[in-house]
């Protein structure tokens, strides 16, 4: 059922392009431009996976050109030289690229009709060599509203507009990519070192900008302050007391301990663990404070304290049954089984909570292999386990699935559907499981050592809707 | 059924779905394309990023291995975990502890610096070091001061020794070293911050500002007039609970007032019943009595104590007020029907032993309302005739203007032209007098001519009269203090420029040596004939030459420059006749004032001013004098500051509550003319103090400013100056005056009367210090 091969989208279905060149008859290689690049995959041999030229620039007389690979995931996208360009299939930007520029924002949203007209011209020139009519719309009817308004209250200009300058207020993520530009949609941070651990981030965060010339940023492992040196991670070492998250520790079993955080009350550390997650989540949006979140920081400990592995952060009260809102394993504990456990803690608190939940939208792609394999295996470890009461057949409602599991509805029956289980037969709709699902099953729930033990679990839900504002 | 091409039923959640196994139903392939009709669920996932090549990948890998492969994973860029310098750079174990760790909330806040040393501070310090003593964290310090020190501007030198608690050489070589690596540095600070948004909105779309203020943005900036509108939405607003506010003040104290009339009538009836008054007689006999006193006016069903009280004042009234100003008493009382509110302990209690039989109760409680309540409908009906009178609890109870059917009423001041109904006039002012038979001072009195030409001395109580009435009249001033000046207290004598006088004791002896001045005119030009005139008219009512003398004294001392020396000339007798009349006309403002401000307990007498013979023969008896006098003397015991000059006191209370009228007072008599005739018909009450005084100013010619300043500069530093006594009548008085000219704003009225007492707090300064203050 998963469409696999989804065509491209129509942007990015280019004919070759003419290729130009320059006086001395080598090719120039511009922003928009699109050639082969090479790289190695993941057994260590050679690609040359199509790539888009987003940025060129000049390091030591030497040009270096940031590349993103068509259809891979921007986390790949690097800094390459020259020699691994294959110049002889280039293809020149068309001029309707669809790419991120600059100017591809709308400014601040037009705060009176006056300026609204002079956007409206303004805008009109940049949308004819822009190629989009995006804006060109929104502002006639903005010039029509000016009339009709005249004498009304100002406060009915408000929304209705279709172009918010800023994204919505709830939630952590962006869907959509008006806010991409060219300078989110590239790296901008190096490396980051943490404790034992230096990171390459996978996308753009809005660390203070004399920091991302850095070759390395420090972070403390603790506090996750950000430092230029190591001599000032070392200063700021001896100040920093430390040892573990700052926030009450909500769950601990062996080594494992969550640490719950209030982005309001310790906006700090908040701030910190977001700029440090949003080098790993694409999607995740820094726009607002962080007041209206939790952070759940999950930890390993050893002799030197507890070693931030990974995160969730929720809003304490979320409209849309959002149980999480970012959730990001650092890289350095990935693939570990790490992320499950993360995910199963989310659900766990959504269990003491009575409620349902479900991740907040849009899944990145590891977000998606994550969510589907713990959906995948909760709901399998139930059908599993269903006994026949009096030699009938077992029988579950997805109800009562998701009310056990805490999984929102919607995501019980993605799951089913993704397992291929739910099978029409003889007049109604029944759960098969195949051979394969039952051996699969079995064989990851052995792998699937690391589990959330609800015994260890001390948590109180609050009810933030009765404190005020956070 | 095989053959299927319709849709299956939409997927039930709430129906139970059986679990087989794929094994017990081989026929299931039979039934497989219609599962096809089960809408897909959406992933959750960005359209482009679903199709991206290695999830992908990933995915189909799943669906055919039943797991994932090493090989079929999303790459990631790498990460090192092998940072050898660790185990240095985070130096000592954690033991983790036994309980779950929990944050003390504020114990995050460390009062570390958050600037970090850098190398090249380091190198800086370590040289430093050697010439002066620094710790690394002790110059991150400093620098976290300098740069949280700093705006858009950094901190100066000079800000910087301010800032920093270190020693100057130190912080000048900090300084310096800060300045060069701050301008060094590209970015806003050393500290590394995340980027704040800016207030004018321009950092919407700055990728690097994070962490909004997730406050709506403010809609006002947008539009002016939206401002202003919701601001003065908010103003009304603010306006509107402020009068709810009043409004359940007023409940509160009329439910007080409730709460009262039951003590009293509690207490009524345990008097009646100790008395045997089983039958009534003796509330009958008091009843018919108090119909008797006052046939004028409907009583209520009030106790009988209150009666009392009532009928003593009414008494007074009666006998000594004469019939033109009854009209107005209605009116008056309502003023001093307050002033118990405002009145400080001190002076109900002088009022209430000095009037008072009954000193169980208090009088100020007696006297404050005349229960309205709800119970007595028809009469507190009657009374709230305005919605001050409501929301006052009724302050002139019996005394409320009643409509009598038949009866014609026109509005008050087109009625009476009486020239001490206007309360401008400083004709009719109250001042010091002192009589010559018997041969004694009266306190506060003012003169004004009666019927068949008869003067009539009007006296007020005023809480200083036991001071007054201890002035020994026989005592005369030095005379080497005389020209001199000292006095200056009274209200005559006002426009003094003496320098200041030294010191209380002074005017103490001034007060002692009977330097109070007495009903005079005065801002004439120097001229010996008209102070000869004034000494003719005032020697009849003072009936002490040497008062007379300093009063007199006083006058050629007037006037702020040089007053130039005329002979008197008909006019000028004209302009003083009409001078004096506009001083008795302050003074009727102020009887009435003084009778506003005045509890019921407080008498108001007549008295003639012209000549005590005259007027102890032709209205007031002796005997009733000499009744006055006992009465009063009742008062002479208790306690009252007597450092206050009488006449201070009252000039206060007169320009403290109009003062432009004093200002008037001071002018050259032709304007005083004008003033006066415009004024004449004009009661004090009917007249908002702020419409009287700009009226009044306005017609102060302007060639007389100076004195006109002085003296209003005068009146309001009386008006504080007298503020000094024990009891402060002035601020109450003006409490009690202001609530009427702000009709029906009672709030205000409140917070002035508190504001007026606050004033009491005002340090003793005498009427002639305060004088010499304002001189210019």
């Amino acid at each position: 059922p998963v469409t696999h091969n989804a065509p491209l989208p129509p942007c990015k279905r280019r004919g070759p392009g003419r290729v130009r060149s320059v006086g001395d008859g080598r090719l120039e290689v511009i922003e928009g431009c699109r050639l082969p690049v090479l790289r190695k995959n993941q057994e260590n041999e050679d690609e040359w996976p199509l790539a888009e030229i987003l940025s060129v620039k000049e390091v030591a007389s030497r040009k270096l050109y940031y590349v993103h690979y068509i259809d891979f995931n921007k986390r790949l996208d690097e800094w390459v030289t020259p020699d691994r360009l294959d110049l002889k299939k280039l293809q020149l930007p068309k001029k309707e690229a669809k790419t991120p520029t600059k100017n591809g924002l709308p400014g601040s949203r037009p705060s009176s009709p006056e300026r609204d007209v002079v956007r409206a011209g303004r805008e009109g020139e940049s949308q004819m060599s822009n190629g989009t009519s995006r804006r060109l719309i929104p502002s006639q009817p903005g010039r029509k509203r000016k009339a009709n308004c005249v004498g009304t209250d100002e406060d009915s200009q408000d929304s209705s507009d279709g172009i918010p300058s800023a994204p919505r207020m709830t939630g952590s993520l962006v869907s959509d990519r008006s806010h991409d530009d060219i300078i989110t949609r590239m790296k901008n941070i190096d490396c980051i070192e943490l404790g034992r651990h230096r990171l390459k981030p996978w996308y753009f965060s809005p660390y203070p900008q004399e920091l991302t010339a850095l070759p390395i940023l420090y972070l403390c492992e603790f506090c996750l302050k950000y430092l230029k040196s190591l001599k000032c991670l070392q200063r700021h070492l001896t100040k920093c007391n430390l040892r573990h998250p700052p926030g009450n520790e909500i769950y601990r079993k062996g080594t494992i301990s969550f640490f719950e955080i209030d982005g309001r009350k310790n906006k700090t550390y908040s701030q910190n663990l977001c700029l440090l997650a949003k080098c790993f989540l694409d999607h995740k949006t820094l726009y607002y404070d962080t007041d209206p979140f939790l952070f759940y920081v999950m930890t390993e400990y050893d002799s030197k304290g507890f070693h931030i592995v990974g995160y969730f952060s929720k809003e304490k009260e979320s409209t849309e049954d959002y149980n999480v809102a970012c959730i990001l394993t650092l890289p350095p504990y990935q693939r570990r089984g790490y992320g499950k456990l993360l995910i199963e803690f989310s659900y766990e608190l959504s269990k003491v909570e009575g409620k349902t939940g479900t991740p907040e939208k849009p899944l990145s792609d590891l977000g998606l292999l994550s969510y589907r394999s713990y959906w995948s295996q909760t709901i399998l470890e139930i059908l599993m386990d269903l006994k026949s009461d009096n030699g009938e057949r077992p029988q579950i409602t997805i109800n009562e699935i998701s009310e056990i599991t805490s999984v929102k509805k919607e995501d019980v029956i993605s799951t089913l559907q993704y397992l291929n289980l739910i099978n029409y037969y003889k007049g109604q709709y029944i759960l098969t499981l195949s051979e394969d699902i039952v051996e699969g099953h079995e064989r990851a729930m052995h792998k699937r050592h690391l589990r959330i033990d609800p015994k260890c679990l001390h948590f109180t839900p609050k009810d933030w809707s009765k404190r005020g504002k956070w | 059924m095989s053959k299927l091409s319709f849709r299956a039923r939409a997927l039930d959640a709430s129906k139970p779905l059986p679990v087989f196994r794929c094994e017990d139903l081989p026929d299931l392939n039979e039934y497989a394309s219609i599962n096809r009709a089960v809408p897909q669920m959406p992933t959750g996932m960005e359209k482009e990023e679903e199709s991206e090549h290695h999830l992908q990948r990933a995915i189909s890998a799943q669906q055919v291995y039943g797991e994932k492969r090493d090989n079929m994973v999303i790459p990631v860029p790498e990460a090192e975990s092998n940072i050898s310098y660790y185990d240095s750079l985070y130096p000592g174990e954690f033991r983790m502890p036994k309980q779950l760790i929990h944050i003390q909330p504020f114990s995050l806040d460390t009062e570390q610096p958050d600037y970090d040393l850098d190398s090249d501070d380091e190198a800086f310090v370590n040289k430093l070091r050697k010439k002066m003593e620094i710790t690394p964290l002790q110059f991150e310090e400093m620098i976290d001061r300098l740069e949280k020190g700093s705006g858009q501007q950094l901190v100066t030198l000079q800000e910087a020794k301010l800032l920093l608690k270190e020693d100057d050489d130190l912080i000048r070589e900090v300084f310096d070293y800060w300045t060069r690596k701050r301008k060094a540095c590209k970015s806003a600070s050393l500290i590394p911050v995340v980027k704040q948004e800016k207030r004018d909105g321009s950092s919407t779309n700055d990728p690097y500002v994070a962490f909004r203020r997730r406050t709506e943005k403010m809609q006002t900036r947008k539009n002016r007039k939206n401002d202003e509108a919701s601001y003065e939405k908010m103003l009304k607003l603010r306006r509107d609970l402020s009068r709810a506010v009043t409004i359940l003040e007023m409940i509160k104290r009329r439910e007080k007032s409730k709460r009262e009339l039951l003590h009293l009538t509690l207490e009524i009836v345990e008097k009646r019943y100790s008395m045997a008054d089983f039958g009534g007689e003796v509330m009958a006999e008091v009843l018919a009595q108090r119909a008797l006193i006052k046939p004028t006016y409907t009583m209520p069903l009030i106790p009988l104590s209150s009666n009392q009280f009532r009928h003593q004042d009414h008494l007074e009234l009666k006998d000594f007020k004469p019939k033109p100003e009854k009209t107005e008493v209605v009116r008056t009382k309502r003023k001093y029907e307050k002033k118990p509110k405002v009145l400080q302990p001190s002076s109900s209690v002088s009022q209430q032993s000095g009037h008072s039989s009954l000193p169980a109760f208090n009088a100020k409680d007696l006297n404050q309302y005349d229960f309205p309540s709800s119970d007595e409908e028809p009469f507190s009906q009657m009374l709230s005739g305005s919605s001050e009178a409501e929301e006052d609890s009724d302050p002139d109870g019996p005394f409320a203007f009643r409509r009598k059917a038949g009866c014609q009423y026109y509005a008050p001041g087109q009625g009476s032209n009486w020239p001490w109904c206007d309360p401008g006039d400083p004709r009719y002012r109250y001042s010091l007098t002192t009589l010559t038979v018997p041969h004694r001072c009266v306190g506060l009195a003012r003169r004004r001519v009666g019927r068949g030409g008869r003067f009539l001395l009007d006296r007020a109580h005023s809480d200083l009269d036991n001071v007054f009435y201890g002035l020994d009249p026989e005592m005369h001033s030095l005379p080497a203090q005389s020209p001199n000046g000292k006095l200056a207290s009274t209200s005559e004598s006002n426009t003094s420029d003496r320098p200041a006088p030294p010191d209380l004791g002074h005017i103490l002896l001034n007060i002692k040596s009977c330097r109070w001045r007495h009903f005079r005119p005065r801002t004439l030009p120097r001229d010996s004939d008209s102070s000869g005139l004034y000494r003719g008219l005032t020697r009849v009512s003072m009936a002490n030459p040497r008062t007379q003398t300093g009063g007199s004294t006083s006058q050629s001392r007037t006037g702020p420059g040089p007053a130039p020396a005329a002979a008197l000339t008909a006019e000028q007798y004209q302009q003083h006749q009409e001078q004096l009349a506009l001083m008795q006309k302050q003074q009727l403002e102020q009887i009435q004032q003084q009778q506003a401000g005045n509890a019921p307990g407080l008498v108001s007498k007549t008295l003639d001013s012209a000549s005590a013979q005259f007027a102890a023969s032709a209205l007031v008896t002796t005997e009733e004098l000499l009744a006055i006098k006992a009465k009063e003397e009742i008062v002479l015991g208790i306690g009252v500051n007597g450092v206050l000059p009488g006449s201070g006191v009252y000039k206060g209370l007169h320009l403290a509550s109009a003062a432009p009228a004093a200002l008037v007072n001071t002018s050259p008599p032709a304007a005083v003319a004008a003033t006066t005739t415009a004024n004449t018909a004009a009661p004090a009450f009917h007249q908002p103090s702020a419409a009287n005084s700009s009226g009044m100013t306005a017609q102060t010619p302007s060639g007389h400013g100076a004195a006109a300043q002085v003296l209003m500069g005068n009146s309001v530093r009386l008006g504080m100056s007298s503020a000094g006594g024990t009891v402060n009548s002035i601020t109450t008085l003006n409490a009690r005056h202001i609530p009427r000219t702000l009709t029906a704003v009672p709030p205000s009225a409140l917070k002035l009367a508190a504001a007026a007492t606050a004033n009491c707090q005002v340090p003793k300064v005498t009427a002639a210090s305060s004088l010499d203050m304002v001189v210019r």
